[in-house]
């Protein structure tokens, strides 16, 4: 079991506020990640971008409603959606959140964590290969932030994270400002996280801001990467070594040219990294 | 306490709205900086934030009526009745207007006629194109007329409401002020052409006319609420060809032929 790492270079995500630039020129970016759930409609303006922006460049589709750790029942109806967009965007890789945000049939629309347990990693597992049998293709699964930290966790979340990985053969999309959120809310040292996950499966980052709430950091999207974000995204880097990046930013989203800057000043930080392994090598 | 344990207490507490100490105590791992229960009540803030939000985005013209805050609780008591049953959030609004029309607001009893409206708008704007038929591609035999059944594009809605919510929404959207509501029982048509989701009130005899057309009625129905006016023949056809010009008919089925 393995997974190949697919660098596609420094991406943004596809935001309404942006349709009218998108649609009047080639996207100034790499690739793209589509919010999977907004373009599952049968057509509409939306989808009419999507399809525009994929003729031009690579989509990636980053779901948020799989609800993969959630002990109720797979939604069909929800994965064959996902495989038809798929089918009709080809995207680069699709990836979701491990976490879970249905139960008892209602939708939180929220990616609560996960108790780390045996018994969630080998629940996870299943619904994970299941859900790559369906798409015909594996998948990435993301860390999201937490709050919480269940009295029922066995090990800690990059033993969770990177077992349910190994186990269902997927990838992981490493949000290196969840860590940080994480870290800082829950005590643990970032670096431990860093260290504790399988390099070879980590095959996208994403960055972004969040909002210090005094006790507390929330991961809010609403803000440029804020510097120890791009501090941990270097310590990432040299370990994982050069990955397609995302710039997040979902809430308050600028202008265009922002965003991209934001998205190409990642860029320079992995030419940076890239060239500090080369020294380290010689 | 096991996976599903775990989960079906999170969600009672972070959906429910207020939380107790003690259940989350059992939950969670408080810290000397913050305590179970707040760690919990975390999530239940961006939970009735996150569908309000949503609503927000499908209600705009509701939202700029009512105000934020009002808005605000109209949404979480609506989340309350009508929990997110679907994947995806865009749909969680659908059942408002009907929300609305069940607990209509003394002051305002035509918010669930707005709320239909713009849930109707909503829809429209994510419908598949179809590439509407043009009057040559609509070409019938007048012997077939009577029976042959007009086949509509998907991005097209009939709305029935009780009050002016086209007069309404027409004022919010201009920054006017909101016309006090009228009992005024009607229809409105909502289509999309292009990317741009248009709407209009029709006349109660077109109304009556589209609803049969849209049940898949023979055109000889369709046309018959034109029947009580003085210039019935004339106002069908200008109705239909309306239809046509606005790019609501997709294509025309020929009704079955009369044994010769």
């Amino acid at each position: 079991m393995a997974f190949t790492r697919k660098h596609i270079g420094h991406g943004i995500g596809l935001r309404t506020t942006h349709f009218p630039e998108m649609l009047a020129a080639p996207p100034p970016t790499d690739w793209v990640e589509a919010i999977s759930e907004n373009f599952m409609s049968a057509g509409g303006r939306p989808l009419a971008v999507l399809e525009k922006v994929r003729r031009e460049v690579p989509v990636v589709l980053h779901g948020v409603s799989l609800s993969i750790g959630s002990t109720d029942p797979l939604s069909e109806g929800y994965l064959g959606a996902l495989a038809a967009l798929a089918a009709r965007i080809e995207p680069a890789w699709i990836s979701d959140h491990l976490a879970w945000g249905s139960h008892g049939g209602r939708y939180a629309h929220d990616l609560w964590p996960l108790p780390h347990t045996e018994e969630a990693v080998r629940h996870v597992v299943g619904r994970v290969r299941r859900v790559q049998d369906r798409l015909g293709r594996q998948i990435l699964l993301e860390n999201p932030s937490s709050y919480v930290s269940f009295r029922a966790s066995e090990m800690p979340e990059w033993q969770f994270l990177s077992e349910v990985a190994r186990r269902a053969d997927c990838g992981i999309l490493l949000d290196v400002n969840n860590v940080h959120v994480s870290a800082r809310n829950h005590g643990f040292d970032p670096i431990d996280y860093l260290d504790g996950i399988p390099a070879d499966r980590v095959g996208q980052l994403h960055l972004a801001g969040h909002s210090d709430r005094g006790r507390y950091l929330l991961d809010t999207h609403d803000d440029e990467v804020p510097a120890a974000v791009w501090d941990l995204y270097r310590e990432t880097l040299a370990r994982v070594g050069p990955v397609s990046t995302l710039v997040e930013w979902d809430d308050h989203v600028p202008p265009l040219g922002r965003l991209v800057q934001e998205s190409e000043r990642a860029r320079d930080v992995e030419a940076d990294a890239r060239r500090l392994r080369r020294t380290e090598a010689a | 306490m096991t996976l599903a344990e775990t989960q079906a207490l999170f969600h009672a507490l972070a959906t429910g709205g207020a939380v107790s100490a003690g259940d989350a105590g059992r939950l969670v791992v408080s810290t000397p900086g913050l305590e179970a229960e707040e760690r919990v009540g975390i999530y239940a803030g961006m939970y009735a934030a996150r569908l309000v939000d949503a609503l927000a985005a499908d209600f705009p013209k509701l939202r700029g009526l009512l105000g934020e805050t009002s808005f605000a609780g109209l949404g979480e008591a609506y989340a309350r009745a009508h929990p997110s049953d679907h994947p995806d959030i865009g749909r969680f609004g659908r059942h408002l207007a009907g929300f609305l029309r069940l607990l209509p607001a003394p002051d305002r009893p035509d918010l669930a006629d707005l709320a239909a409206l713009e849930w109707a708008r909503s829809e429209v704007f994510f419908e598949a194109h179809v590439e509407p038929a043009g009057r040559e591609g609509l070409a019938l035999e007048p012997a077939g007329f009577l029976a042959a059944r007009l086949r509509f594009v998907p991005a097209l809605r009939l709305v029935r409401v009780h009050h002016g919510a086209a007069p309404l929404w027409r004022a919010l959207e201009a920054g006017e002020p909101p016309p006090p509501p009228a009992a005024a029982p009607g229809a409105v048509a909502v289509w999309r052409n292009g990317f741009d989701v248009l709407h209009a009130a029709l006349e109660p005899d077109e109304a009556a006319a589209l609803e049969s057309a849209l049940a898949g009625e023979p055109l000889e129905r369709v046309c018959a609420p034109f029947g009580g006016r003085a210039d019935g023949a004339e106002a069908a056809f200008a109705a239909l060809s309306s239809w046509v010009d606005d790019g609501w008919i997709a294509g025309v089925e020929p009704g079955p032929r009369s044994a010769a």
